[in-house]
């Protein structure tokens, strides 16, 4: 489903991920981890195609990223959840507006939309926020807000980066099992952490990364 | 461009959430607009005023003493043959005496003492209406003063040259000024819908990694320009109106020639459609030029 083949990402000043290879089949919950500044989060981006690599191949979904055309982006990543590090709700919308976003671009009619986006906030506990702005929401609301945003089209591929950065454990543990819902239901998932504990003993497969390269891939 | 229903709802929130920046373009749209079809309405109202003038120009043609029935009906048809004369009429003098002592009918003292008619006999001529120019009207009078039998030939040679420098003129002026003014339009809504786009740029960036594509992006920038164009052309024809309607009640009083002036219905439509489509024209080259 995810296939890296010797990448390498140079940013001006610094090389962020070199030489990196490794495959994720379909249906897999795998994660990333390694110290902050490790290439994480710049590993992600090459998946939905906002950053470009400087050398090797990518393949996501059965799309050859080398061969995309800038006007068929769009298109790879309806294929592609993403909870954002940073969030990227928007501010001037409610958590409704802001998980229908997602469907919105699609072109989806809105009685459909109602459906899918209040069956998808009840399934992260957030149905009685539907009209709250994310101003007025905690932390860890706001973190399901974007979970929400991320699956109610029914992605192919979820990526996650660092879902649970600033969850108290009581949440961070029902973020997890929410992926867990999802990846059961055929849902490729790759999620970014420094946090050993989400992956501790699950026998899922880890990509370590140190200063942007690869130290190892093996079960957690 | 696909436009889905939401991409209206789009361009509606822009327009309420930027509401001041949007009334002030609106405004600047609406008082461009406003020049222009005053401009419209006064060269519409010369040009009425001026259209009807051609069918009552006409050239007479003094002819010389006892010319004789036969060389007179040869003249006439040597003239009618011109390619820019539309009829040719024969006023014996005669008739001019006539005429001439209905005009004066309170002022009969000047006929006193005259036994013979000290009028000649003269051809009035009226030309189609795409000859009256004056270079035309010129080049006639000289062919026509060349001619067997003819003294003198009078027209309104003045008169005439004014009449077309007044209408070119105001068409060139009229035109410079539409010219300008459509520019600034353009630019208007191209400025405005550039400020609306980076103001909205962390969402455009959120709209795209979730998905949009282009076309979804700029759809609503288009909608909103074509709103703000139109609306300017709405409110410039509510104010040109009024305008009129001023000026016919109020002053029409203190100058009498204001009580002719006409209002072209073609406005009620021009207006609004010419906002709209300037709009649009500046929404598409800003977007156009936008790097995204
Ligand atoms: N847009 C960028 N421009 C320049 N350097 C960047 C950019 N994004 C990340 N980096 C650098 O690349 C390295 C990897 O960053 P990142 O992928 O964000 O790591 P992580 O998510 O593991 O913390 C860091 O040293 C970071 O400073
Ligand atoms: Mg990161």
């Amino acid at each position: 489903m995810i296939q890296f083949s010797n990448v390498t990402k140079d940013y001006e000043n610094q090389t962020a991920l070199r030489d990196i290879s490794f495959v994720i089949e379909k249906g897999e919950m795998a994660f990333i981890t390694g110290p902050s500044g490790s290439g994480k989060t710049t590993l992600l981006k090459l998946i939905y195609s906002a950053e470009k690599p400087d050398r090797g191949n990518i393949s996501v979904a059965g799309w050859d990223l080398d061969q995309l055309k800038a006007s068929s982006i769009p298109y790879l990543r309806r294929n592609i959840g993403v909870v954002f590090q940073d969030f990227r709700l928007l501010g001037n919308r409610n958590v409704f507006d802001n998980v229908a976003m997602a469907l919105r671009i699609r072109g989806m009619g809105e009685r459909e939309i109602r459906t899918k986006v209040f069956e998808t906030l009840k399934s992260v506990n957030l149905r009685h926020k539907s009209d709250s702005y994310p101003k007025g929401l905690s932390g860890g609301e706001q973190q399901r807000v974007v979970i929400a945003r991320a699956m109610v089209a029914d992605p192919t591929v979820l990526l996650a980066d660092e879902p649970t950065g600033n969850l108290d454990p009581d949440t961070a543990e029902s973020v997890m099992r929410t992926f867990k819902d999802i990846n059961a239901r055929g849902t490729t998932m790759l999620i970014a952490t420094h946090n050993r504990e989400l992956y501790r003993n699950t026998g899922r497969k880890v990509i370590r990364l140190e200063g942007g390269t690869l130290v190892g891939v093996g079960p957690g | 461009m696909s436009m889905s229903p939401y991409s209206f709802r789009l361009a509606a929130q822009s327009l309420h959430r930027e509401k001041w920046i949007n009334l002030l373009s609106v405004l600047t749209i609406a008082s461009g607009l406003l020049v222009i079809s005053v401009a419209l309405l006064v060269a519409y109202n010369v040009n009425a005023a001026t259209g009807k003038l051609p069918e009552k120009f006409a050239l007479t043609v003094y002819l010389n003493d006892n010319l004789g029935r036969e060389k007179i009906d040869a003249l006439i048809g040597a003239l009618k043959k011109k390619q820019s004369v539309a009829q040719v009429r024969f006023i014996p003098k005669d008739e001019a005496m006539k005429e001439l002592k209905t005009m004066l009918k309170n002022a009969n003292y000047v006929f006193e003492g005259l036994d013979e008619n000290p009028l000649p006999d003269s051809l009035e001529i009226r030309l189609k209406r795409e000859a009256v120019s004056p270079e035309e009207v010129k080049k006639l009078t000289g062919d026509i003063g060349r001619m067997q039998g003819v003294a003198e030939i009078d027209y309104g040679e003045k008169f005439l040259a004014a009449l077309h420098s007044v209408k070119s003129g105001v068409r060139t002026v009229g035109l410079s000024i539409i010219t300008i003014i459509v520019a600034g339009i353009i630019f208007v809504c191209y400025s405005t819908v550039k400020i609306l786009f980076y103001r909205r740029t962390e969402e455009i960036e959120t709209f795209k990694l979730l998905g949009a594509t282009r076309a979804f992006i700029r759809a609503p920038f288009i909608i909103e320009g074509g709103v703000i164009g139109m609306a300017g052309g709405l409110i410039s024809l509510m104010s040109v109106y009024v305008l009129y309607y001023v000026v016919l009640t109020r002053m029409s009083s203190v100058v009498p020639l204001l009580s002719n002036i006409l209002f072209p219905l073609d406005l009620f439509l021009l207006l609004p459609l010419s906002g709209l489509l300037l709009g649009v024209a500046g929404a598409v080259i800003a977007v156009g030029r936008l790097r995204y």
